[in-house]
């Protein structure tokens, strides 16, 4: 049984259908990409997977639960958390604050720890600690998200385009980084602008187009496609 | 909603090249300085005139300390208020219409509870402080029962702002009719002629202990909710939910639970200051409608969603309020606190406490 | 029937008449006789089998009904056309109706200077009385629309009852102005002789003598006459307003007011055009209470009478529909005038709870109207008659003639979130 299956969901916003008929699995452990053009409906996959959204038809499972009616601050206490792409660190706080509310559901000892083992992870964070969050750079905050999401200590981790907008040395960071995460056992699922090198990092990819998944497959078969790259990957 | 971030307004001048001279001049206008510097220029202005018709710098120094008194009860109603503006992001006009309720409910309470001597130096006595004590939760859950039967069917229907805002204007005239229909138009007292002495403080400053007491319990509650903002969960998840509702719900805030609890803190420091402000003049149906204006002004001269911010907003209309009676019919307080409201929201609409401006 | 049934029937005869042509939605060609049938019909089948007594108050009731319906209209003309959340319509109302009063009257003098003070009486006529009352609201609506207009819609809200308290406070505390907290009193009304005895000189021999079995009480069917007239105008030049270019340009920037912008119209301009126009409407009907009242002090022009109802009859009648705000205005007042025949009848309820409850009573009406305003917040937002998508009569003509063209009404309110505008911009694939 797949981790996180994705069966069948059409969804969208007020009247517009966004998705349609889309379905997709993360296995535990497993780095999955998700890539496609602008306006292909990645992001709201993600809004669907964690509840932001509700689907019209088809559902969400975690662990063979159904999680499709289940509001987001429940779904983090079953094992998946979720970096949204924009917004996704509290700006008026601070950095400590931030990681502290991303265990929100748990309480006393075991933060102190979590804590520490982000500091581990991130070491430029501990640095920042009692800074307020929003007058950090980009490659800041995006730890900062990716750190308050993995608080929780999640067996699942969905990244909404973590490279978007930062200086392409910073994207190596930030890649390194989710390949780290993943090592601890943690799966990923990843929507990305930056098609081929998150292709080359996953174990496998899907490719999205006009609100439906289209070609499936490993990720480094995929990035090397002649069609995936014709028609996706801008070669 | 992007819009209401208060960021918005000013947060767009990021362009690489070095901006134009008009734009940079416009920028430390706008800067939280120059709104000091206005502010303080008011104020200046304002004593400035009326020792120029001849007001005694006594009486001077007495209308400042006793604009900081007003300034403590707009304070404990403008707290609340800035609260549920940070979470909830719209204008609660039913605000004043609580801190009535809750002067009225207090006053209710007493005429049920024992009457005990007074506590001198106050004018009241023991069974003033359990009224407030029981107002203000109460009135705290009045402001969660509008909520569940209102507020939370809008927010299921992710209403517009306007329709937030216009409900609450129907529960302000709503609380406010229930108020008129159970105690009348009447004046009322806590104390039906009873001595309230008057302090003599060195430099001549006159000032009953009443009033002494309405600030100390300003500033203790103001403390009181910092540190509930900064050490506690449920803080720590108010300030979260105000700042980012949908991340909150991300990292596994119940955010429907913090707006619970913001609605009674919002409602209980409301009672507050109706308490407050009942004790220092009468009990009046319009008490909270005449100190709704003064809070908004507080509000956004501190930055919507900042306590603290309210705070140092109210001390400064409270005074401004009094020192211009010195020249000006008291009548017109309101018209002050308005003056100095538009001039932030001119200046700096994230007021002086609000999110970075750039 | 007597004569004085029948002149009053004559005089209800056009306002009926007008009422129906205004709510009725079919095409001229059968609303025109249907509206002479029913306003004549109707006009004379109530004077001659109401009780005199109820006619006349059906008509003061319309009279009020009709100056709502004015304010109702200046305030869609900001909220409903434009967006402008304005929460301070008592003070263009209370503009509107002091102006007048201080434009019709004459200052007084001798003795009577000394109970009653005023800045000036230049018992000018009726009409420049009511005009310079919009012209008043409109000025002072453009003073205050340049540092205002540019705010949030919340502070917009927060702003414009502070505006309409100052106001109140400048009228309730500045005697010399007109006459402070006291009754400013005999504001004129218009054509009153002809109700007088001996009658208006001016008045031609036959037209009098037709008018002579009123008495001076009847003087409410020629004011709701005059009321009826000025609402059917400021109606049809609104109607005109929106469904002109500038009208379109008005909603435009209400809806996408970054994409207006973009296409080169001067947004700002646009949003102080509406906002002082729609003030200046709200001076109109205040200055229409005035003439009926007579008597106006401060005290009128709360919050409650002179703000809250207006927006609880627009929100029901619906925004961005001039018909709808007419409709809400009488609907609303007439749930206000009902309360009091139930509070009435609940009266001996609410002594068995309280001796003193029936003195307060009253409030029991408004407490009504504050449930109503949330019911239909909360279960009608967009009212009784929605806003008409389509408001230019040459697209209305083309359109007629294609039948149907999918995809070109827009949702009002009820638009997708935010986020989908990214998702939704460019939908080809890039690259290539």
């Amino acid at each position: 049984m797949p981790l996180l299956k994705v069966d069948g969901v059409t969804s969208g916003y007020g009247d517009m259908e966004v998705l349609r008929d889309v379905s997709l699995a993360v296995e535990a452990g497993e780095i999955v990409s998700i890539i496609g053009p602008n306006g292909a409906g990645k992001s709201t996959v993600m809004k669907v997977v964690f509840g932001q959204l509700r689907p019209w038809q088809g559902k969400v499972e975690l662990d063979g639960r159904d999680i499709s009616r289940l509001p987001p601050y429940e779904i983090v206490t079953l094992g998946m958390c979720y970096v949204p792409q924009v917004a996704n660190i509290f700006t008026d706080l601070t950095v400590e604050e931030n990681l502290e509310l991303g265990a929100f559901a748990l309480a006393g000892r075991e933060v102190a720890e979590r804590k520490a083992r982000i500091y581990e992870l991130f070491p430029r964070l501990k640095e920042r600690a009692r800074q307020e969050a929003g007058k950090m750079s980009g490659g800041e905050r995006q730890m900062l998200a990716m750190g308050s999401a993995l608080m929780l200590d999640p067996r699942l981790l969905l990244l909404d385009e973590p490279s978007a907008g930062l200086a392409p040395k910073m994207v190596d960071v930030i890649f390194e980084r989710i390949i780290r995460v993943n090592q601890t056992g943690v799966a990923i699922l990843m929507v990305e602008q930056n098609a081929r090198e998150s292709l080359k990092m996953a174990h496998r990819g899907y490719v999205m187009a006009n609100g439906q998944n289209r070609v499936e497959g490993p990720g480094p078969a995929l990035a090397d496609d002649p069609d995936v790259a014709r028609l996706y990957l801008g070669g | 909603m992007a819009d209401l971030d208060p960021t918005g307004a000013t947060g767009a001048a990021t362009d690489a090249t070095s901006p134009p001279l008009r734009e940079r001049v416009r920028a430390a206008l706008q800067s939280r300085t120059a709104l000091v510097v206005i502010i303080l220029a008011v104020l200046a202005l304002l004593w400035w005139s009326a020792v120029a018709r001849d007001v005694s710098a006594e009486r001077l120094l007495s209308l400042t300390v006793w604009g900081v008194m007003l300034g403590g009860v707009i304070a404990l109603g403008a707290i609340g208020l800035t609260l549920v503006y940070g979470v909830l992001k719209f204008p609660n006009f039913s605000h004043g219409a609580m801190v009535t309720l809750g002067a009225y409910l207090a006053f209710a309470f007493m005429a049920v509870l024992p009457q005990g001597p007074a506590l001198r130096p106050f004018s009241f006595g023991w069974e003033f402080l359990a009224a407030l004590v029981l107002a203000m939760p109460l009135v705290g859950v009045v402001a969660l029962g509008l909520d569940r039967v209102v507020y939370r069917r809008l927010r299921r229907q992710n209403a517009s702002l306007v329709l937030f805002a216009m409900a609450s204007l129907a529960m302000a005239f709503f609380l406010r009719s229930l108020i008129y229909l159970i105690w009348g138009p009447d004046f009322y007292f806590y104390y039906d002629a009873r001595a309230n002495p008057v302090l003599d403080l060195p430099l001549n400053i006159r000032v009953q202990a009443d009033q002494l007491f309405i600030v100390v319990l300003a500033f203790a509650i103001v403390g009181l909710v910092h540190l509930l903002l900064t050490r506690t969960r449920m803080g720590k998840a108010m300030r979260a939910t105000a700042n980012n509702p949908d991340l909150a719900q991300i990292r596994g805030i119940n955010t429907e639970r913090v707006i619970a609890w913001t609605w009674i803190m919002g409602g209980a420091l409301a009672a507050a200051g109706g308490v407050m402000y009942g004790l220092s003049s009468q009990l009046r149906p319009e008490m909270g409608f005449w100190l709704l204006l003064p809070m908004f002004a507080a509000v956004i001269m501190g930055g919507v969603g900042n306590p603290r911010g309210a705070l140092v907003g109210a001390l400064i209309i409270g005074v401004t309020q009094q020192v211009a009676t010195a020249f000006l019919n008291p009548a017109y307080g309101p018209a002050v606190a308005f003056a100095l409201m538009v001039l932030t929201l001119l200046v700096r609409p994230q007021g002086l406490f609000g999110a970075r401006g750039g | 029937m007597d004569p004085a049934t029948l002149v009053k029937a004559i005089l209800l005869a056009p306002t009926l008449t007008i009422l129906v042509f205004a709510l009725v939605r079919i095409p001229w060609r059968a609303r025109v006789p249907l509206g002479l049938v029913l306003g004549v019909g109707g006009a004379f089948g109530a004077a001659a089998t109401l009780d005199a007594g109820l006619l006349s108050y059906l008509v003061s009731f319309s009279i009020m009904a009709g100056i709502y319906a004015v304010l109702c209209l200046g305030l869609n003309v900001q909220w409903g056309y434009t967006g402008h959340l304005n929460f301070g319509i008592a003070g263009f109302f209370a503009l509107g109706a002091f102006t007048t009063a201080l434009v019709t009257t004459s200052a007084p003098t001798g003795t009577l200077a000394q109970y009653s003070q005023q800045a000036f009486g230049l018992e000018l006529p009726f009409l420049v009385g009511i005009a310079a009352g919009a012209v008043v609201a409109g000025v002072v609506a453009f003073l205050i629309a340049i540092p205002v207009l540019r705010l949030r819609m919340d502070f917009l809200a927060i702003a414009t009852i502070g505006i309409a308290e100052i106001i109140r406070l400048v009228f309730q505390n500045e005697r010399w102005l007109a006459n402070g907290p006291q009754p400013l009193r005999g504001v004129p009304r218009p054509l009153y002789c002809t109700v007088q005895e001996p009658t208006c000189a001016w008045l031609p021999a036959p037209v009098a003598a037709w008018l002579a079995p009123l008495a001076p009480r009847d003087y409410i069917f020629i004011y709701l006459g005059i009321v009826t007239l000025i609402l059917a105008l400021v109606y049809l030049a609104l109607e005109r307003a929106v469904r002109s270019p500038w009208g379109r340009v008005l909603r435009a920037t209400r809806d996408e007011e970054t994409s207006t912008a973009m296409s080169g119209k001067n947004v700002p301009r646009v949003r102080i055009q509406s906002f002082v126009l729609g003030a200046a409407v709200m001076g109109l009907g205040g200055a229409l209470y005035a003439h009926y009242t007579v008597t106006i002090d401060y005290s009128h022009f709360n919050p409650l009478f002179a703000t809250f109802i207006v927006w609880v009859m627009l929100m029901l009648g619906g925004s961005g529909n001039n018909r709808g705000a007419i409709l809400g205005a009488f609907i609303i007042w007439g749930v206000w005038s009902g309360t009091a025949f139930l509070t009435e009848a609940l009266e001996p309820g609410l002594r068995a709870i309280s001796e003193t409850l029936p003195d307060r009573s009253a409030y029991l009406r408004w407490l009504l109207v504050a449930l109503l305003l949330a019911a239909i917040v909360l279960y009608r937002p967009q009212g009784l008659l929605k806003e008409e998508t389509i408001v230019s009569r040459h697209l209305l003509r083309r359109r007629g003639a294609a039948a149907t063209t999918p995809g070109a009404t827009a949702t009002v309110g009820g638009a997708p979130p935010a986020a989908t505008a990214p998702e939704a911009a460019g939908r080809d694939p890039g690259g290539g």
